[in-house]
């Protein structure tokens, strides 16, 4: 390091220690002691950013909370899953039981319309050929073999099935809580889960009472479910970045069928693995709880305006299955706060890319903003503060679209492939005041980022070959 | 391709930081020489490291945007270090 760190103009004035008439014996112990003070300074300064890097580490991974960073009123009751828009669509007996529901949205028949869902004639547009059709047929085809023909909304499906079968007569006995939560988020991992936390259960984020489709009538927990759940394991697995990056294509449907097995595979291994161990345990989809709440409770990400769980490192590209266990003796995981919730109230891409402006441009509310009339927002979530969207016209653009949409995945500036440059951008959304979000997210714009109804991304997907990104 | 795109970034990291020293050695940089000569290295190791990474997933235009917010102002940086302190005046006896 150079003798003179001070302002150069002034320093050449400095007299040299050649020309300079001070004993040799005091002008090495000033040197000395200037050299110490130097590189206390370097030392300090080592340290402050070492501290500052650390801070920002643990800050990019989420700040721990002890309280769910979604606001839940007291008088909060859980869903009725009779109210979950895919049960109803999928459900003759419901479409029958609300006819206000369907004139209400504009004579628009859910359950009629669900049945020409996927039975649409190929399209000459990219993404839209036999092909992608194809890839998102064999996308989803295990889901309905694995979990059951009504959708992932609904209850004891083949994989996710109540009974306990194969549950070890004695129970293995963890030495530590914190050896639990290691040993069940170690399996998760070796079955495939790319992200997984383990949490209380909750029971204002489950549906009461269930419904099951196939035999059209309500199921009660204490009833029909076959023990008490404790805990609930959340897992979550990727969806494809490239795939993803041609919504609303058909392609982005492969990709969202193809994580939806995995996770549903993952849980169903960890829940046998549980059951192996002596405990209880079911494995889960979208149906028996709110998988978004239970995610964010088990500290695994914040939920944005698109009403998806935004994580680290993936953003909204993840999909998310569960495990209802009656294992307590664990450690849960504290509900962590990434600052999506301010870079949300800037950002709104999500929104401006949605095709049925099903997503809001509100802030957060307590109730829907779009309306008060209880017979159109009859499926929403009353009570809780949070960013509410019309799931309904987000409904009718997927039959319109023929196939699912995800723009508002592939628009967010959190989705990201998984390339190091990306964590900068991260720190940088750490560590940068809310104002900047606006900014970044235009930014992310001009970089090109977050392009959807692009026909050159569904060429891209083909040409890419199989080199996962 | 990361890898070897990290590994050329981690060899430029060094020569920059031979660079600094030895420049900081010769010259009086001072606060203002030295801090802009390190931001302009950085940023242009910062650019490699991006430019690359967007190429590699396939969005080249990230990487010419990257060339333009992060490498220009890399080059004002060290063409005005250069120009400000890189002079004679500046050497030290
Ligand atoms: S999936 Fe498409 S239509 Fe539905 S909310 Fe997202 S962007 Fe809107
Ligand atoms: S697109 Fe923007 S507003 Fe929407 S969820 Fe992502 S960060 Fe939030």
């Amino acid at each position: 390091m150079t003798e003179n760190m001070h302002d150069p103009g002034v320093s050449n004035k400095m007299p040299s220690s050649s020309g300079s008439n001070r004993g040799e014996g005091n002008s090495k112990s000033k040197t000395s002691r200037r050299s110490f003070l130097k590189l206390s300074v370097a030392g300090a300064g080592v340290a402050a950013a070492g501290a500052a890097g650390i801070t920002v580490a643990r800050r990019m991974e989420g700040i721990p909370q002890d309280t769910l960073p979604i606001p839940i009123n007291d008088d909060f009751k859980p869903i009725d899953q009779r109210n979950v828009l895919h049960i109803f669509a999928y459900s003759k007996a419901l479409d029958q039981k609300h006819p206000e529901r369907t004139k209400k949205f504009g004579n628009y028949n859910f359950y009629e319309r669900f049945k020409t869902f996927y039975n649409g004639p190929y399209r000459k547009d990219p993404g839209y050929t036999q092909l992608e059709r194809a890839l998102a047929i064999g996308g989803f085809a295990l889901l309905s073999k694995l979990h059951g023909p009504y959708g992932l909304s609904n209850p004891d499906g083949l994989l996710s099935s109540w009974k306990q079968e194969m549950l070890a007569k004695s129970q293995y006995e963890f030495p530590s809580k914190q050896e639990a939560s290691q040993v069940i988020k170690s399996a998760a991992a070796l079955y495939g889960a790319i992200k997984c936390g383990i949490t209380r259960r909750d029971r204002r984020f489950d549906y009461d009472p269930l419904y099951d489709i196939g035999q059209e009538r309500e199921l009660s927990w204490e009833r029909d479910f076959p023990f008490e759940p404790k805990t609930v394991i959340v897992i979550m697995t990727e969806m494809d970045y490239l795939a993803m990056s041609t919504a609303p294509s058909w392609i982005t449907d492969a990709t969202v069928g193809n994580a939806y097995v995995e996770a549903l595979k993952i849980a169903a291994q960890t829940a046998l693995f549980l059951r192996q161990l002596g405990y209880k345990a079911v494995a889960t989809m979208n149906d028996m709880g709110m998988c978004g709440p239970y995610a964010v409770a088990a500290g695994l990400g914040e939920g944005g305006r698109n009403g998806q769980v935004i994580t680290t490192g993936y953003g909204p590209r993840v999909r998310i299955s569960k495990v209802y266990t009656d294992l307590d003796y664990v450690e849960y995981d504290k509900p962590k706060t990434l600052g999506v919730a301010s870079f949300c109230l800037q950002c709104k891409r999500c929104a401006e890319s949605c095709p049925s402006e099903a997503i809001t441009f509100d802030g957060p509310s307590w109730e829907p903003t779009y309306s008060s009339d209880p017979d159109y927002i009859w499926h929403a979530a009353k009570g809780v503060y949070k960013f509410h969207n019309d799931t309904k016209k987000c409904f009718k653009f997927w039959i319109e679209n023929d196939g699912a949409c995800a723009n508002c995945i592939a628009s967010c500036p959190y989705n990201k492939p998984d390339f190091s440059h990306h964590r900068f951008v991260d720190i940088m959304n750490v560590v940068a005041p809310s104002q900047v979000h606006g900014l970044m997210k235009e930014f992310d714009i001009l970089f090109g980022y977050g392009t959807v109804s692009d026909p050159a991304a569904v060429k891209k997907f083909w040409k890419k070959g199989r080199t996962k990104t | 391709m990361m890898e070897l795109m990290w590994y050329v970034v981690g060899f430029l990291a060094g020569v920059s930081g031979y660079l600094v020293y030895m420049l900081s050695r010769k010259y009086n940089l001072g606060v203002i020489g030295l801090g802009s000569l390190i931001i302009g290295l950085f940023l242009i190791l910062f650019t490699v490291a991006w430019s690359v990474g967007s190429v590699l997933e396939g969005v080249p235009r990230a990487a010419s945007m990257g060339i333009v917010f992060f490498a220009m102002p890399g080059i004002v940086l060290l063409t005005f270090t250069a120009k400000r302190f890189l002079t004679p005046r500046y050497r030290k006896t």
